[in-house]
């Protein structure tokens, strides 16, 4: 056979063989924006203690119950998340007054903290990074023979803070 | 011998006049961004639709199995902070030659297959993040890599 043909063949052999296809890549950057952003809820709104006897019930426990409170953060990696609680004033009734003091609170929940209630920003719960956190806080009123008769009120304020 | 001669001259001529198939990709936008939302009132984020186009001739092999893959880099990442990539997934059409899937880093997965040429073949990708109020703050981003292939 000459060696023309034998060329010939090889080639028309190589020829007929499925080719592998090129991979063809293309590329695409994907950018997310997370925004730092908080919400905080606090319910109820309002609570109320129910006059009662000093002697009996020395400490009276707010009603309707519990305050439930809700944490949502998105924070800077690492960052701290900071839930404090004052007093506007202290517990006012015309011109009579009664300490914000009286009141204190157990928590519960990750993260919170018990305490008592001032006109300065107290601590209730620390938290780091971003996140969903709840807790709650049963409040306690410090009965006593000493107030004086009224119906007393003051405003809480919650806030939320990131460094 | 002669013949045979003949003969080999001949079926290399009619392989050499048939053009091996070519294969294109195309995607748009090469950007995909997911804007920052609320987790409470936007549990999904969407993007903007990716435009997937690709065009596979008819030529010699082209009569094959084809796919187009998409594998991402790695997690997306801002800093240190990090959000697992599959955290997004992606619904396309027309199905087929699309498919519904999740980003994945460490294997490639099947965004469109299919047999034969595709003189023109459009699809579009909504890509989706699942959105959480875990993540931290910041900028992330990540390369996603589409590959169309035929074994």
């Amino acid at each position: 056979m000459p060696a023309s043909l034998r060329i010939g063949w090889t080639v028309a052999a190589l020829l007929a063989l499925p080719l592998p296809a090129a991979a063809q890549s293309r590329t695409a950057t994907i950018s997310v924006v997370i925004a730092a952003t908080a919400r905080l809820s606090v319910s109820p709104a309002g609570i109320s203690f129910p006059d009662s006897d000093p002697t009996g019930v020395p400490l009276v426990a707010a009603l309707p119950g519990p305050v439930g409170i809700t944490v949502k953060a998105r924070a800077a990696h690492g960052a701290t998340l900071r839930l404090t609680l004052r007093a506007t004033d202290d517990l006012r009734s015309g011109v009579t007054t009664i300490p914000a003091g009286t009141l204190t609170w157990t928590a519960a929940g990750d993260g919170f903290a018990s305490g008592t209630l001032t006109v300065a920003d107290q601590t209730i719960g620390t938290w780091v990074g971003s996140g969903v956190r709840t807790g709650t806080q049963s409040f306690l009123f410090q009965n006593s023979w000493s107030h004086p008769v009224g119906t007393y009120t003051l405003s809480m304020q919650y806030t939320l803070s990131s460094p | 011998m002669k013949l045979l001669f003949r003969i080999g001259i001949v079926q290399m001529a009619l392989a050499a006049a048939t053009p091996a198939f070519c294969q294109v990709l195309q995607i748009q936008p090469q950007t995909i961004t997911f804007p920052s939302s609320d987790p409470d009132t936007v549990p999904v984020v969407a993007a903007a639709p990716v435009q997937v186009s690709f065009v596979r001739g008819s030529g010699r092999g082209g009569s094959g199995s084809w796919s187009i893959t998409v594998r991402a880099d790695g997690d997306l990442t801002a800093g240190p902070a990090q959000i697992p990539i599959a955290s997004i997934t992606w619904v396309a059409a027309p199905s087929p030659p699309f498919r519904d899937g999740t980003l994945s880093s460490t294997v490639a997965q099947t965004l469109a297959s299919g047999l034969g040429s595709e003189p023109n073949t459009r699809g579009s990708v909504t890509f989706r993040l699942a959105n959480s109020w875990n993540y931290s703050a910041g900028t992330y981003t990540q390369t996603i890599v589409f590959t169309l292939t035929s074994p």
